[in-house]
């Protein structure tokens, strides 16, 4: 059984709206910006391995809810960042790691199997494993509500999304900043 | 006043909020220092992680600097191709280079030495300092135009001003 990628999105737009997301290079950018082209969405474009380290700056600057979306292929790419995420212990971030099991967006091909809770947890991160779209809300709702940061391993299906999110990078990030400065 | 206390004097007068950094031995005294200043630091796993945190942080208005080592420049490389310069998120890093004059360590020459050309290569402003005298006002007026110019700005701090090993004599 696997989530839908679209809900579990759009689950975390409607529970905290005010959420600075933070989301991985392609597929979950994509979706992202189908189910709403947000001020505070700061879609990655690139810096594959990245994701998870940017919400933690973003967490560190502002105490509004900040959510990073990964996807299992990013997150293998720098596993050891759940000891960062640990290390920086804002209590206003958590991290969402998509696991569609392939490299959605480079043309699917198989990621390894990675147990990511296990993986987070052995580093100090409190993480939790879902694999629908009711126990995802769920969980994303104690997660916010967690006094430290944790993670979320989401099974989810493979998608393949029409919408993209601005080709203006730089504007991006201007339009966050310009958001949590109002 | 030390090299080390011309940083983070430098620091403080660029108003930065918040260090990166993934330590090195030479930096001990400079981190020690941003304890005591109260400027909050941040451990990371891996430099482009640094790089990354430093970038977020610049979406809630606030400074960074990045402190590592030349090999851990080199580890964010793509963090800086991809995310730093393209979507124009700031940073200051302060890097201790290796690979040049003293090094015995044959590890560290390609990039460290090399790292000045490669940041020219990606459009990444740069200098290399091999004189400690200037270094605070070198560090204030290195983060002022990274933050003013909205581009990444790197400190090289050769082994002349950080000191070197001397394993191999
Ligand atoms: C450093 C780096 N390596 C490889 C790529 C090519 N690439 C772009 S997206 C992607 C897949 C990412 O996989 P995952 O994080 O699982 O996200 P998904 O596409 O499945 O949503 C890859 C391999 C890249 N952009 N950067
Ligand atoms: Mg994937």
């Amino acid at each position: 059984m696997a989530a839908d990628q679209f809900a579990c999105t759009a689950a975390v737009v409607e529970e905290t709206p005010d959420a600075v997301v933070v989301s991985n290079l392609g597929v979950a950018s994509y979706v992202l910006a189908e189910v709403a082209d947000r001020d505070r969405n700061f879609y990655l474009w690139g810096s594959m391995g990245s994701t998870t380290a940017t919400g933690v700056g973003v967490a560190h600057g502002t105490d509004e809810q900040v959510t990073v979306l990964t996807g299992d292929g990013s997150l293998t790419m720098s596993l050891g960042v759940c000891s960062t995420v640990v290390t920086a212990d804002q209590p206003n971030l958590t991290v969402v790691c998509f696991d569609n099991g392939i490299y959605g967006t480079t043309g699917g091909q198989p990621t390894p199997s990675i147990d990511f809770a296990a993986a987070a947890e052995a580093q100090g991160l409190s993480a939790t494993s879902v694999a629908d779209d009711d126990a995802f809300a769920a969980a994303y709702a104690d997660a916010v509500d967690h006094e430290g940061p944790s993670l979320i391993e989401c099974a989810v299906e493979p998608t393949d999304p029409e919408a993209r999110p601005t080709f203006d990078f730089p504007h991006i990030p201007r339009r966050v900043r310009d958001s949590l400065n109002e | 006043m030390s090299w080390e206390a011309e940083i983070v004097n430098g620091l403080l007068d660029a108003e930065i909020d918040l260090v990166t950094q993934l330590p090195d031995g030479a930096m001990g005294a400079v981190l020690e220092g941003l304890h005591e200043a109260d400027v909050d630091t941040l451990r990371v796993e891996r430099e482009e992680s640094a790089i990354a945190a430093a970038s977020g942080a610049w979406v809630t208005g606030e400074r960074a600097a990045v402190m590592c080592q030349s090999s851990g420049l080199a580890n964010a490389i793509n963090a800086i191709g991809s995310l730093s310069v393209p979507a124009r998120l700031p940073f200051l890093a302060l890097v201790t280079r290796r690979g040049d004059l003293g090094e015995f360590n044959i590890a560290q020459v390609p990039a460290g030495y090399g790292l000045p050309a490669m940041m020219d290569e990606m459009g990444v402003r740069h200098t290399v300092v091999s004189e400690p005298g200037a270094l605070r006002k070198t560090v204030r007026m290195a983060a002022d135009s990274a933050f003013s110019t909205r581009t990444p700005y790197v400190v090289f701090l050769d082994a002349t001003v950080t000191g070197y090993g001397q394993e191999a004599q």
